[in-house]
């Protein structure tokens, strides 16, 4: 039944969509201005889906896999996702909802990394990318390290999650500026009103969650992947090969629907062609995100999502490597337009 | 006074570090017309205004994927 990997697509693309979750703006402001509000989001979906995780494998509801940690491999190809992930203006997942929004910048930088992913796991590089995933620590896990229970990490987390969540949600002085709504009821819900980072994160990890079973009733033992399942579809269209679709190829093909769906429905689609500059750093930006993603073994969805709440050091090696690249990739990068920039008083504007 | 910054075209985060750049320019009571066609700035761009205490006296859509939001200077 991979036809479940293409319905938790849909709800996850529209769910992204409709909640402006960027991880690439998490790691951008955490490291460019020091806002921590959407990195706390994040903290909130490894939080909901080590819970969710760990109920699962105590309920024998799935197994996880244990294995070592390519810690060489963590490190490079996180700092290469990172900084590549500024350029393209969104991570894998960022990427494929923007895609759908009719960003055709996104659509380039999707094109590459999805080529570029294949390149590195099952074509020509692939050889690299496994001598540099050889290279390991044979403790995979927090709790193959400690003997603890997941639940022991898991709690723990949930209470700093807990934490950022109240401290994030405190009334702020000044109101926060909403569109005048045009809907009522469940369409101004679904299709309007401004959704909480907060809540948007605790349903994507919940959606995280529901993919294991899910996915490993079709023999496919993981979670949400981006990585893979897009390298995947690339070799399938240059092959044929009908086996490479999995429920990881309809999930991704789900995210692209789910977000065109939910920014169609919202009136937020458009194609809109960037400018040369920002269009050659989408395709840099993708070209670079394949290559790290295969390298580390996952991009903001398997490593800083799946990974982390699996308590893998691979993981959050990754993830603290991605926020690394980032930070080095937005100090280079992100400055205000000089002389462009200036405003121009309304009076003198010319119509 | 009002001053208009178009930002359409740009991708996030440039259409909020532009208007960062260009309130930091004018006086406290101005009002800073934003144009934007990133979906992102429309979480980014309130949330940004209200923790600087900033009132919006105009937010609407402009049409498919784009908006303009008025922001006071305070």
């Amino acid at each position: 039944m991979i036809i479940t990997g293409l319905v938790v697509g849909l709800l996850l693309g529209f769910v992204l969509q409709r909640g402006r979750f960027c991880v690439t703006g998490a790691f951008r402001d955490l490291t460019l201005t020091g806002n921590t509000r959407w990195f706390s989001a994040l903290i909130v979906v490894i939080a909901v889906h080590a819970i969710g995780l760990a109920a699962f494998s105590s309920l024998g509801i799935i197994t996880l896999e244990q294995s070592a940690f390519p810690w060489l491999a963590s490190i490079l190809g996180g700092l290469i996702f990172g900084a590549s992930m500024i350029l393209a203006g969104g991570c894998a997942t960022g990427t494929y909802y923007r895609v759908g929004e009719g960003l055709v910048g996104s659509w380039m930088a999707l094109i590459f990394f999805a080529l570029t992913a294949a390149i590195m796991k099952t074509g020509p590089a692939a050889g690299l990318t496994d001598g540099l995933r050889s290279i390991t620590v044979p403790d995979g896990t927090l709790s193959a390290t400690t003997g603890l229970s997941p639940w022991v990490f898991a709690i723990a987390l949930s209470g700093v999650a807990v934490w950022l969540t109240v401290r994030h949600n405190r009334k702020l002085t000044t109101p926060v500026a909403a569109l005048p709504p045009r809907r009522t009821g469940l369409a101004h819900l679904l299709f309007e009103k401004r959704w909480n980072p907060f809540a948007t994160a605790a349903i994507i990890g919940v959606i995280a969650t529901l993919a294991w079973p899910l996915s490993a009733a079709t023999g496919r033992n993981s979670g949400l992947g981006i990585t893979t399942p897009s390298a995947n579809l690339v070799t399938y269209f240059a092959t044929g090969d009908v086996t490479l679709v999995d429920w990881g190829v309809m999930l991704v093909i789900g995210i692209l629907v789910g977000s065109f769906i939910a920014a169609k429905a919202s009136g937020e689609f458009r194609i809109r062609v960037p400018d040369r500059e920002t269009l050659l750093k989408a395709i840099a930006g993708g070209v670079g995100m394949g290559i790290g993603a295969a390298i580390a073994g996952g991009c903001t969805v398997g490593n800083a999502m799946v990974s982390t709440a699996q308590f893998e050091y691979q993981g959050w090696v990754a993830t603290f490597f991605m926020i690394v690249g980032a930070a080095i990739a937005a100090k280079a990068t992100i400055r205000p337009r000089s002389a462009a920039s200036t405003p121009v008083p309304a009076e003198s504007r010319t119509a | 006074m009002k001053q208009i910054l178009e930002t359409n075209g740009l991708v996030c985060p440039f259409p909020l570090v532009e208007a960062k750049d260009a309130i930091s320019d004018l006086s406290v009571g101005d009002e800073l017309v934003i144009n934007f066609d990133c979906t992102q700035a429309t979480e980014a761009i309130p949330q940004w205004a209200a923790e600087n205490g900033y009132p919006v006296t105009h937010f609407d859509r402009t049409g498919d994927a784009a908006w303009t939001i008025t922001v006071q200077k305070a």
